[in-house]
């Protein structure tokens, strides 16, 4: 008996539902987490890093 | 570039020093893929004029066999995909990976292994491809030797994002890092599985999956292609350059996170609504059309999350000419994830299927999105990495105004042609004939439209040449030397201290929601990582695995042998010319389709494809039913010159077909490479020269017999009739003897 023989009588078909229904499930939980009030200051936050200016410390080398 | 603290600072150093890193970014590297994103533009983009003109007359095919459509459209798309828009990502991702997470890149020694060895691929691929080495899979062409560099420089390049990644000095991970954490991880997994192949000689491979399932990998590849090469990476720069640009957060961060996750479960499963209708099982193609469907939803989401980060500075839009190339792309990402879902309805792909409403789609995305987001992504760069104003702000505007006119002349004229095309093929008369049955009319009635695109691609090209006369003369005023500033930054504490607590909650489910635990993980980059590459994997092999173990899904034909020796010769010619860019080996089960072509293509006949050559167009007529259907003198004629039997056809010569001798000797080793991928070769195993010489003779006597040329009994001519002459001979053979079998 081959492995495709095997897997042929483990029906497997039916696992790409499943696998919709737990990859639903955990997209429900990130959308829920998400939206909760307890997070907004810190997603706040993280949509400032892009605009956050780096602390130069060096002047502008001009002299060429 | 160096980062020598100036005397100034060591002077006088601050109170704080002592507890903070000092550093500064690698700009040298973001310089150098930015040059490289201009060159590879404009030769990508040559290359597409020049194929675009192959079609409006075959004359700019100059009879050259390294010049031929076939050959140079997979150099097309591989140069504007992987180079162009390649090197577009990392320039944007070097240089905002550094500072976003306020640390140099892991390892300059990395940092410049990936950007010379993408760019020896890049060369690589651009001399291989014209010279027919492929291995026939769409944005999948390059042969084994070039796919283990690929695979290389893309492993040092991650270890060097990922070393970034834990050197870090800010605890969050930004939402344009996850996207190109995705990008990284998914491409490499992609690149490396549906490339599995045995070789055949240097530059010669047999893809390890036959038929359906070589399909099936293929377009889990390719669809993925343009998701995690053309779209993941392209968003991570929007979410860093677009807030850059307008001075302002992005609109929802968490709308970003929205985006991000279901756009990470969504597209992987996608791929198989690129072969509807074809011999793929119908479960895998609906479960592909569901998940593109559902797609539109966080493509829109980041559509809209891109736009309105522009709420309140609508009015610098106006004046600014990268907020304006910044704006159509996004708009252009939300037009093609509009029509994507939209074309993998399989009613809706039944028309636009093979024709060039595909293109038309695929040059929203690649001149809108990606072009634009790159041309603003540049022109935003520019001052920042030489050091000096951009020379020109009305070449900037010229170039937004006459690139955005080329897209609307390209793509309307294709979208027309595609539906033109769509409709002519499943036109019947009042009698119930095909009102077109000769393909070719098909054809000819798009070539105004095809000269309409020249116009439109070569206005877009006009605008690359301004873009890269602007970059240049920026460049010509940088300063003698590049200003390299010290930042200065706090390290990471190895333990993380939130400087704002919540208080303690009370209770299991209190505690629970306070999502102490999820902000731990959400910090360690590692861990989100494997999440993603958890969700990638899982995703792809709930769908992958049951195409291949389940045996229902390929019923077996007994009548479906290998190819001869010589027809697997003649094959390989098919798959080196490229034929497979403008024909077709898959009749679809609609009445149009099996009037015009004959018998649908059932699963059972590509059993021992490697790889399958279904294709993805026809810009000439289907090829699975060819054999028998014309003489073997009319195929060596219309290889010599196809306006010789079909006057209006748009076809390149292969006059050089009938002076090149076969290597007969060589066929011995492609018969073995099948072998070693399952094809029950048999008697050929020994003696696959002879037997093709046999073969070789008896066609080239019948050649002979029905008035054509003597002596052709070694050229490669014979070869590759005797392939066309098989196609879908085996399944005549048994619909005579026992019709009935699905």
């Amino acid at each position: 008996m081959k492995l495709s023989d095997i897997m042929s009588y483990a029906d497997l078909s039916s696992y790409a539902e499943v696998a919709l229904v737990l990859f639903l499930g955990v997209f429900v939980a990130i959308t829920i987490r998400t939206f909760l009030p307890s997070r907004s200051r810190e997603l706040y936050e993280a949509s400032l890093l892009p605009l956050e200016d780096d602390r130069v410390i060096t002047p502008r080398d001009k002299e060429g | 570039m160096t980062s020598v603290p100036s005397a100034a600072f060591v002077a006088a150093p601050r109170a704080s020093a002592a507890t903070l890193d000092r550093f500064s970014y690698d700009d040298d590297i973001v310089r150098k893929f930015l040059f490289a994103t201009l060159i590879w533009g404009v030769v990508g983009m040559l290359a597409g004029l020049l194929i675009a003109l192959q079609l409006a007359n075959p004359i700019f095919n100059f009879n050259t066999e390294w010049l031929s459509f076939g050959r140079l459209r997979p150099l097309h798309t591989n140069a504007v995909i992987f180079a162009f828009a390649g090197n577009a990502f990392f320039t944007g991702c070097y240089y905002s990976t550094q500072r976003l997470l306020k640390a140099r890149m892991f390892s300059d020694g990395m940092s410049r292994f990936h950007f010379w060895g993408w760019q020896a691929i890049i060369v690589s691929a651009a001399v291989t491809l014209p010279l027919g080495f492929t291995q026939a899979k769409e944005y999948a062409e390059l042969e084994w030797p070039i796919d283990i560099a690929i695979a290389l420089v893309w492993v040092v390049f991650a270890v060097n994002f990922f070393g970034t990644l834990i050197k870090r000095r800010e605890r969050h991970i930004y939402v344009a890092l996850w996207f190109y954490i995705a990008s990284i991880v998914t491409v490499a997994i992609l690149h490396i599985f549906n490339n599995l192949s045995v070789p055949a000689g240097l530059f010669k491979s047999y893809s390890i999956y036959a038929g359906v399932q070589d399909a099936f990998m293929q377009w889990w590849y390719g669809h993925n292609a343009v998701a995690f090469f053309l779209t993941t990476p392209f968003l991570g720069l929007m979410y860093y350059f677009m807030p850059k640009a307008a001075e302002g957060p992005v609109f929802s961060y968490k709308l970003s996170i929205l985006h991000f996750w279901s756009l990470v479960f969504m597209y992987i499963w996608a791929g198989p609504h690129h072969l509807h209708y074809t011999a793929l099982p119908e479960w895998a193609s609906t479960v592909g059309m569901l998940f593109s469907v559902m797609l539109w939803a966080p493509s829109w989401g980041g559509m809209i999350n891109g736009l309105l980060t522009l709420r309140g500075a609508w009015h610098k839009v106006a004046s600014d000419p990268i907020l304006k190339f910044f704006v159509v792309g996004i708009t252009a990402y939300g037009m093609s994830t509009f029509e994507g879902p939209m074309l993998s309805i399989k009613s809706v792909n039944a028309l636009a299927h093979y024709t060039d409403w595909i293109i038309a789609h695929v040059h929203t995305g690649a001149l809108g999105w990606n072009g634009f987001m790159t041309f603003g992504m540049v022109y935003w760069l520019l001052p920042r990495l030489f050091q000096t104003e951009i020379y020109s702000k009305k070449a900037m505007e010229l170039h937004f105004w006459i690139g955005s006119v080329g897209i609307v002349l390209y793509v309307v004229a294709i979208y027309s042609a595609g539906v033109t095309q769509g409709l002519m093929w499943r036109a019947f008369d009042e009698t119930g004939r095909l009102a077109y049955p000769d393909f070719v009319e098909t054809v000819i009635k798009l070539l105004p439209m095809y000269w309409m695109r020249v116009v439109g691609g070569s206005f877009y090209i006009v605008g690359m040449f301004i873009f890269g006369w602007n970059i240049m003369m920026t460049w010509m005023r940088r300063p003698a030397r590049y200003d390299v500033p010290v930042i200065e930054a706090a390290p990471l504490s190895p333990k993380y201290v939130d400087d704002n607590p919540a208080l303690p909650a009370r209770g299991l489910w209190a505690r629970f929601n306070q999502l102490q635990w999820h902000r731990a993980w959400e910090r360690a980059p590692m861990l989100f990582t494997a999440l993603t590459i958890v969700a990638v994997v899982v995703a792809s092999l709930f769908e992958i695995l049951p195409t291949f173990l389940i045996k229902s899904n390929v019923p077996t034909i007994a009548s479906v042998k290998p190819y001869t020796p010589l027809e697997l010769a003649g094959r390989d010619m098919y798959i080196a010319e490229g034929c497979f860019n403008c024909h077709s080996q898959m009749v679809r089960p609609f009445r149009y389709e099996t009037e015009r072509f004959g018998e649908y293509s059932k699963p059972g006949e590509s059993v021992y494809e490697h790889p399958f050559l279904w294709g993805s167009r026809r810009i000439g007529p289907d090829l699975a039913r060819e054999g028998g259907k014309y003489p073997d003198l009319w195929h060596v004629r219309h290889f010599e010159n196809p306006r010789a039997v079909t006057a209006k056809s748009i076809m390149a010569a292969y006059s050089h077909f009938l002076t090149r001798t076969i290597d007969f000797e060589q066929i011995q080793s492609r018969v073995d490479a099948m072998a070693m991928v399952g094809v029950p070769y048999g008697d050929a195993l020994n003696r696959a020269p002879a037997m093709a010489r046999a073969q070789a003779k008896t066609l080239a006597a019948a050649i002979v017999e029905q008035g054509g040329p003597q002596g052709l009994e070694d050229k490669q001519i014979v070869a590759i009739v005797a392939y066309i002459q098989r196609l879908g001979r085996d399944i005549k053979v048994q619909s005579t003897a026992s019709r009935g079998a699905p």
